[in-house]
């Protein structure tokens, strides 16, 4: 893989993540009300001196610039701030919090893109008889249902007709593995439903098309079995559209995950910065949608090396 | 040999589990608390974990909102009602096993006191200009004048050991306090860990290992959770989420009067509400039973100045002539204020469910009496801006309201008062502020505060709407919990947990 291909990638990640924490530290100031006057809230005795007073403490009282470029060169150091609510450093609230999101959108990307390839090559081989039928409007169902729907009724359900499963919260697998995959069952589905549906439809008529070309009918023609003929010959064309939807997908998994994390009560990155932006903790926020932008990116960047793996042709362009 | 491997790692973790096992009660809140410094916190929620948990004060309020002997197990009040000399309970300890003494309790107040720290409390101490450490259980507080509501404000002040007096930051995430559960772990985003403080100065207490404090935002999250097992306890919970875990099986609920209260306010240096018969003719216009079906699912009742649960203070208020609903009176009394109708106005909305609710059959009651208003839903910090600013016609919000009238009445209503941002001012009312601040005998106390009622109910700029129920659903295996009408968890001290 060309070096230049690389180097591009990564002046693109510079460039994003320095416009986002700009865009971020920008709009968050522009919701009114700031953190201080939040934490004292409408019933408190406390006099405007004393706002003064906490509001410097936590250095609201300086311009946005040098906001701005305390923080940015802060950052620079690695240096992410500290919670203006709880004191403590951002980056362990964010290590803290990491691992159910990770954890979360990676097995719900395993789930939803894993499963979709059997599903789509079924309805596309499949075409038009009753099983497939009821597979599709089953995606129709998956790509329309919101997932937050779907998590609090799944919720319902299994506290009634299975009342000893555990489905609230979250323990780390190392801790205690069962409790950890009890607990995360229901999250996955509810997140990787709408992605499933997205990917199997997508599957489905990348099949359909790869299947009508002439290299397909060469294969049939040699006697290559069907199986053989949709998982190697088939498939491989229709992986690249395949790839970008997963990349694609797994960012807005980042934005389910802030609901679902919300409905199951994950402690994630997701209800971390949702919380955050309630109680205008800036450096919070900042932080948190920053490690959130350079795990969309990173992602992205891992689409487009996989596309140069898969098509030699993408890195030369 | 994988399978097998996976196999024994689960068994081994259902056994250690399962041997690991401790009288843990479960509490599930709907938000993480923000810092945990007693004397810095303003929040629910924080107030919740820290206020008679983890740390105690001289006195506590108790479930009928008297106070009560804590860290001080007994106190004299001078002749001239002004020197205050407390016993303080001899063999206590903090958290971190150093041994609490007088020294600690005068650090804490001048902690309170001090412009550094800008402690929200800081007025609820400022009549003390004393400080003496007379023998390690005994300190003497003088106040500048006679203030009656001082027992009961210092409840809210936790002593805090001496050495961190000064430091602004530390006890925002690791609080030490003398209480009967200690601050074991914060899980950002996920719980507050407190474990039982072994060395508590009360034999027998706390019956339980461990309290964690869940945060699930999610009110569906909660009423599943505790409807499963996974929660005990669920306090202050919504009436719509109360209504549904009623007759659930496993779940009892405990319900108490509120002290908090919902209510109308109006901008009294704009015009027209500077006039008293225009408040007046609100008040008319208003229909607080109308409200509370309505808005609350019937759960409340009316609400006076004063919450019915300051039994000792309030006020009925069906003895208010202007709670009785009449839109002719109130047409009349804009008639005499020299208010043409319609009248066009603007309605601040705090941004919850209830109060919503409330400001939209509130508007439509005004309507009656040709008071055109127009509702201004605001973001949070948006309303509280506005609020702080005084930046509003009307509004609608709710407050959390104190034990002592004092509390309430005169930072809100005095003028010049650090909440009155409905900038009221009223000489004959200010006298009497002032008097039942310095009066101490509660019978001409409670006489004064009567007084106070009357006026603030029909004329006064806020039109207290309605106290609502407060809920607590309790899950069973659970006993020993009460619920207490400020809403705080004092009785956690004595609630077991069935295995």
């Amino acid at each position: 893989m060309p070096h230049r291909f690389l180097t591009n990638r990564l002046i693109d990640l510079v460039v994003v993540l320095f416009g986002v924490s700009l865009v971020v530290f920008m709009m968050i100031r522009l919701i009114p009300g700031d953190a201080v006057a939040i934490m004292l809230g409408a019933n408190t005795e406390i006099t405007p001196e004393r706002m003064a007073e906490l509001r410097a403490r936590v250095g609201l009282d300086q311009p946005l610039l040098v906001q701005y470029w305390n923080w940015i060169t802060g950052a620079l150091r690695g240096d992410l701030g500290t919670s203006i609510w709880t004191g403590r450093p951002v980056m362990s609230e964010i290590a803290a919090n990491i691992w159910p999101t990770f954890e979360l959108t990676l097995l719900s990307v395993l789930v939803g893109a894993g499963l979709s390839i059997p599903i789509g090559a079924f309805m596309a081989t499949a075409r038009g008889k009753g099983a497939e039928v009821a597979v599709r409007i089953g995606a129709i169902a998956g790509l329309t249902i919101p997932s937050f729907w779907l998590g609090i009724v799944s919720i319902f359900l299994v506290a009634k007709l299975l009342p000893g499963v555990q489905a609230l919260g979250y323990v780390p697998f190392t801790e205690d593995p069962l409790g950890n995959l009890q607990r995360m069952i229901l999250p996955v589905i509810a997140l990787s439903l709408p992605m499933l549906a997205n990917l199997s439809r997508l599957v489905r008529s990348a099949m359909l098309d790869a299947l009508s070309q002439d290299y397909i009918r060469t294969a049939k023609a040699k006697g290559a079995s069907k199986r053989r003929i949709v998982y190697r010959h088939a498939l491989r064309n229709a992986l690249i559209p395949f790839i970008t939807s997963v990349g694609v997908s797994a960012g807005y998994l980042l934005g389910g995950a802030i609901v679902i994390e919300q409905v199951f009560a994950i402690p994630g990155l997701g209800r971390l910065v949702l919380g955050a932006i309630a109680e205008r903790n800036y450096p919070l926020v900042q932080a948190t949608i920053l490690v959130m932008t350079f795990a969309f990116v990173i992602v992205n960047f891992i689409v487009d090396l996989l596309y140069a793996v898969i098509d030699p042709r993408v890195s030369r362009r | 040999m994988t399978f097998k491997k996976i196999g024994i790692a689960l068994l081994a973790s259902t056994v250690l589990t399962g041997a690991a096992l401790a009288a843990t009660l479960d509490v599930a809140i709907d938000s993480s608390p923000a810092g945990l410094d007693p004397h810095l916190i303003t929040a629910f929620n924080s107030v919740v974990i820290v206020q008679s948990n983890i740390y105690e004060g001289l006195t506590a309020i108790d479930k009928n909102l008297a106070v009560v002997p804590a860290l001080a197990e007994s106190w004299e009040i001078s002749e001239d009602g002004v020197s205050y000399t407390f016993k303080l309970h001899d063999g206590v300890k903090f958290h971190d096993g150093s041994t609490f003494d007088a020294e600690d309790v005068a650090a804490s107040i001048r902690r309170v006191q001090a412009e550094a720290i800008a402690s929200p409390l800081a007025s609820r101490v400022t009549p003390i200009t004393g400080i003496e450490v007379v023998d390690p259980t005994t300190i003497k507080l003088t106040l500048d004048a006679p203030f009656a509501p001082i027992l009961s404000s210092l409840a809210g002040i936790a002593i805090v050991p001496a050495e961190v007096e000064t430091n602004a930051e530390g006890l925002q995430q690791t609080p030490i306090g003398t209480g009967p559960f200690k601050f074991d772990e914060w899980q950002p985003n996920g719980f507050i860990g407190l474990a039982k403080n072994p060395d508590y100065y009360i034999e027998g207490q706390p019956k339980l290992d461990e309290v964690r404090f869940n945060f699930v935002p999610e009110a569906a999250t909660r009423q599943v959770g505790i409807t499963t097992g996974e929660y005990d306890l669920l306090p202050a919970i919504d009436p719509a989420t109360a209504l549904q875990l009623q007759g659930q099986p496993g779940v009892t609920m405990q319900e108490t009067r509120d002290i908090a209260y919902t209510l109308l306010g109006v901008n009294a240096s704009r015009e027209p509400f500077g006039n008293a018969k225009v408040r007046e003719a609100i008040n008319y216009l208003i229909n607080r039973q109308e409200i509370i079906d309505g808005a609350l699912f019937g759960a409340g009742v009316p609400a006076g100045p004063l919450s019915p649960a300051l039994v000792n203070w309030a006020v009925d208020p069906s003895t208010f002539a202007c709670y009785t609903p009449d839109v002719e009176k109130a047409k009349a009394l804009l008639a005499e204020a020299g208010v043409t109708t319609p009248l066009k106005v603007t309605m601040n909305v705090l941004p919850r469910q209830d109060t919503r609710d409330i400001a939209q059959v509130v508007q439509q009651q005004l309507a009656a009496g040709g008071i055109e208003v127009e509702l201004i839903t605001q973001e949070i910090g948006d309303f509280v801006q506005s609020w702080r600013n005084s930046e509003f016609d009307m509004f609608v919000s709710a407050n959390g309201g104190s034990p002592d009238p004092d509390e309430y009445f005169y930072r809100t209503f005095r003028g010049g008062g650090s909440t009155n941002v409905f900038k009221y001012e009223d000489a004959e009312l200010d006298a009497w502020l002032d008097e039942g601040r310095s009066t101490i005998d509660p019978a001409a106390r409670k006489a004064i505060y009567d007084q106070v009622q009357a006026k603030l109910a029909c004329d006064g700029p806020a039109a207290h709407i309605a106290y609502g129920t407060l809920y607590t659903a309790v899950a069973d295996g659970v006993s020993g919990f009460e619920i207490y009408p400020n809403g705080r968890l004092t009785s956690l001290v004595n609630v077991t947990v069935a295995e």
